[in-house]
């Protein structure tokens, strides 16, 4: 078996059962030894983040399976079986190249996956080795693939990016705008720092505790106000996030007709999150006022989540690609030990002939040996150029892993579990080996 | 040829619009670079087309119904390409091409053939008098397709509608800085135009009067905007209904002058 993952993610097992699987950057390295001596693997490597934990395994036996088990009950404190999953060879690269592109992500197409993927094989470095690592450089380079050839991750999927999303369909980019916030509680946070990320330049905080707003704004660097004060800055604000826990609304008509006659005809984005809703809804009749509530901007995420929906496919097509390429690779590495024992043998031959070639002319010039060495080498590197190249692409395209054989059987090479176990590398060979067989 | 430059322009220049209308009916993105090339190669036929007609004809396609409105078509065409290679944004392509393409389908059925020319008529006064009247007329066009948008984007925005234009129109700013910057320049060249023609019409003792008229209505139409958009701060939707609304006039005029008083084969 060459590839194996073994997880537990948001779609098998709930929070409480997952939150005991997480595994810190402290204990990372700890938690890979331990995966090492359960299952055998030669290379392993722990994804974990709030929603799943995967192991993935490489160079395992079958066995690895049970002992990846045992390690996740040893956790949870129960047994694994009913949580967790796994997925072998190409299914695994496929699962992960899935996972990297955020298509197996709670939001669909989130971004930050691809980052917690690229930390996880960088923590886990010690531990994996070529087949890992190159499963995870090519899960990250499909993850941007799919960003960049597919729609998957446009349009905001959360209601503070939403927020973002319709201030900038109004003011194009948020760069150097300004913005007042009503409210300084947790969800005012949130879209303080989204509009801040934005390049909003002044950022007003408007609270009915001074305290509270002083201590918000001084962390985005922003201006503290008291809700009473704010009022008449709002003729030089573009957009006003209302955010707090008052029962009933603070914005009224009255405040945005003054503040509008002095603006002049400047365009107001207003987006209320707060519940109740802090601005009254007349106040959407004004002209030149855009006013959102918190069941638009859930409607905007809906509209964006359904949109990026409709991309899965062209996802999966290049996540198909990319696993047919990846174990294209894989498929390679069955020639690398026949080339280099064929090279070895080859090389020991010359080194005999020459030698004896030598001893019947003992009267040669330093240089003339040279010459003859170089002759020697040269012609030995010219005639296994060719079959070097096509034992390799024969092996590569999956179809001509006879080839291989036919290759250890004409150069006298013995079986890939022999020369695996001298060379110590990986034996991506065995399983696959049949599989291409049947389909020969 | 002539024609079948006109029909290949015409062609690529709706190839334009149906590539730029793409995320509207698939899930993919705005193939920006397709939408640049097929109006790049609808503008390289169109000069095709006109220059084969300059040669033949020997006179440039200024004066003659088929010939101006040809010209009219690829100087929309080309101040389109010039406002989307500075944005790097195809949305216009949606109102603008196909108003182009039309242009030179008007042209290509009134017929591409040369009209006796006035005085002049070769003279550089006379040629830059018709060709930034054109380009003026052009920035027009565009001040009022850019008006479009924004107001069917703000409608959009306004009834809280999320659907394909909220997500696939550019942004209000957006909008407004090109129906801006367009009738500005509208302005501009509408002016100088109008000052070139004024000078000619001095220097050969020529006037026409259904030219006077349709240029002068044009020229207050699109300095009343420009006015109030520069000095009387008009707001953004203001200045997008009066695009259009001054778009539309000139459109109505010129057909009201032509019903009136234009000779047969003449633009007026």
């Amino acid at each position: 078996m060459t590839l194996t993952v073994v997880g537990v993610s948001h779609r098998t097992a709930s929070l409480d059962v997952r939150e005991r699987l997480v595994i810190g950057p402290s204990e990372l390295s700890r938690a890979l030894a331990e995966a090492a001596e359960a299952t055998g693997a030669r290379e392993a490597v722990f994804v974990s983040t709030c929603i799943r934990t995967e192991l993935y395994l490489a160079g395992a036996g079958d066995e690895s399976v049970a002992g990846a088990m045992a390690l996740i009950g040893k956790r949870i404190g129960e047994s694994a079986e009913p949580y967790a999953y796994v997925r072998r060879d190409r299914e695994a690269a496929a699962h992960l190249f899935r996972v990297a592109s955020g298509l197996d992500s709670m939001i669909l197409g989130e971004a930050q996956i691809q980052g917690q993927v690229r930390d996880a094989w960088e923590l886990g470095r010690s531990a994996s080795g070529t087949l890992l690592n190159r499963l995870f450089q090519s899960a990250l380079g499909v993850a941007s693939r799919v960003r960049t050839e597919t729609a998957l991750g446009r349009g905001a999927a959360s209601v503070s990016s939403a927020a973002v999303q319709l201030a900038k369909q109004i003011f194009g980019s948020l760069n150097g705008r300004r913005a007042m916030v009503l409210g300084a509680g947790e969800m005012a946070e949130l879209a303080l720092e989204c509009l801040t990320s934005e390049g909003v330049r002044a950022a007003i905080v408007a609270n009915r505790t001074h305290e509270r707003a002083k201590e918000l704004a001084a962390r985005y660097g922003a201006t503290a106000m008291h809700v009473d004060e704010c009022w008449a800055q709002l003729a030089d604000v573009d957009v006003l996030l209302c955010s707090t826990a008052a029962p009933h609304p603070v914005v009224r008509i009255a405040h945005l007709e003054a503040a509008l006659a002095r603006r002049g005809h400047r365009p107001l984005c207003i987006l209320d999150i707060a519940l109740p809703r802090d601005v009254e809804p007349e106040v959407r009749e004004l002209s030149n006022v855009f006013l959102y509530d918190l069941d638009d901007l859930r409607a905007v995420v809906a509209a964006n989540i359904e949109r990026r929906r409709e991309h899965l496919p062209s996802a999966e097509q290049v996540i198909a690609e990319e696993v047919e390429r990846y174990w294209q690779w894989v498929a390679g590495l069955h020639a690398v030990p026949v080339v280099t024992e064929v090279r070895a043998a080859a090389e020991r031959m010359r080194q005999r002939e020459v030698a004896q070639l030598l001893r019947k002319m003992p009267n040669l010039a330093p240089a003339e040996r040279e010459a003859i060495e170089q002759l020697s080498r040269a012609l030995m590197n010219k005639f296994l150029h060719e079959p070097s190249v096509r034992l390799r692409a024969a092996a590569a395209n999956g179809r001509g892993l006879a080839v291989v054989d036919a290759a250890r059987y004409l150069f006298g090479i013995g079986a890939p579990e022999a020369a695996s176990e001298a060379t110590g590398e990986a034996d991506p060979a065995a399983p696959d080996h049949h599989e291409s067989t049947d389909e020969r | 040829m002539i024609a079948i430059a006109h029909f290949i322009a015409t062609t690529f220049y709706l190839g334009a619009a149906a590539l730029a209308a793409a995320p509207f009916a698939r899930p993919v993105r705005a193939p920006v670079r397709g939408v640049l090339a097929a109006l790049a190669l609808g503008v390289l036929a169109h000069a095709i087309g006109l220059t084969a007609f300059a040669r033949s004809a020997g006179q440039a396609p200024l004066t003659g119904l088929g010939p101006a409105l040809s010209f009219a078509g690829i100087a929309l065409a080309v101040t389109l390409l010039f406002v989307e290679l500075v944005a790097r944004e195809v949305s216009l392509t949606l109102v603008t091409a196909p108003l182009a393409a039309l242009l030179a389908v008007v042209a290509n059925l009134a017929g591409l053939v040369p009209q006796v020319e006035p005085p002049g008529g070769q003279g550089p006064w006379f040629v830059a008098h018709i060709a930034l009247s054109f380009v003026g007329l052009a920035g027009l066009a565009t001040a009022a397709a850019a008006g479009t948008m924004y107001l069917v984007q703000r409608r959009e925005l306004r009834s809280r509608r999320f659907g394909s234009i909220f997500r696939l129109f550019p942004p209000l700013a957006t909008l407004d800085r090109v129906n801006h910057v367009a009738i500005l320049a509208g302005w501009i060249g509408l002016t100088l135009g109008i000052l070139l023609g004024l000078a000619y019409s001095l220097t050969f003792h020529q006037s026409n009067m259904p030219q006077v008229v349709w240029a002068l209505g044009a020229w207050s139409g699109v300095t009343a905007i420009a006015l109030g958009r520069v000095s009387r701060g008009w707001e953004a939707r203001r200045a997008a209904v009066a695009s259009n609304a001054a778009f539309a006039a000139v459109i109505i005029l010129w057909l009201a002058v032509r019903f009136v008083a234009s000779q047969p084969g003449k633009f007026l």
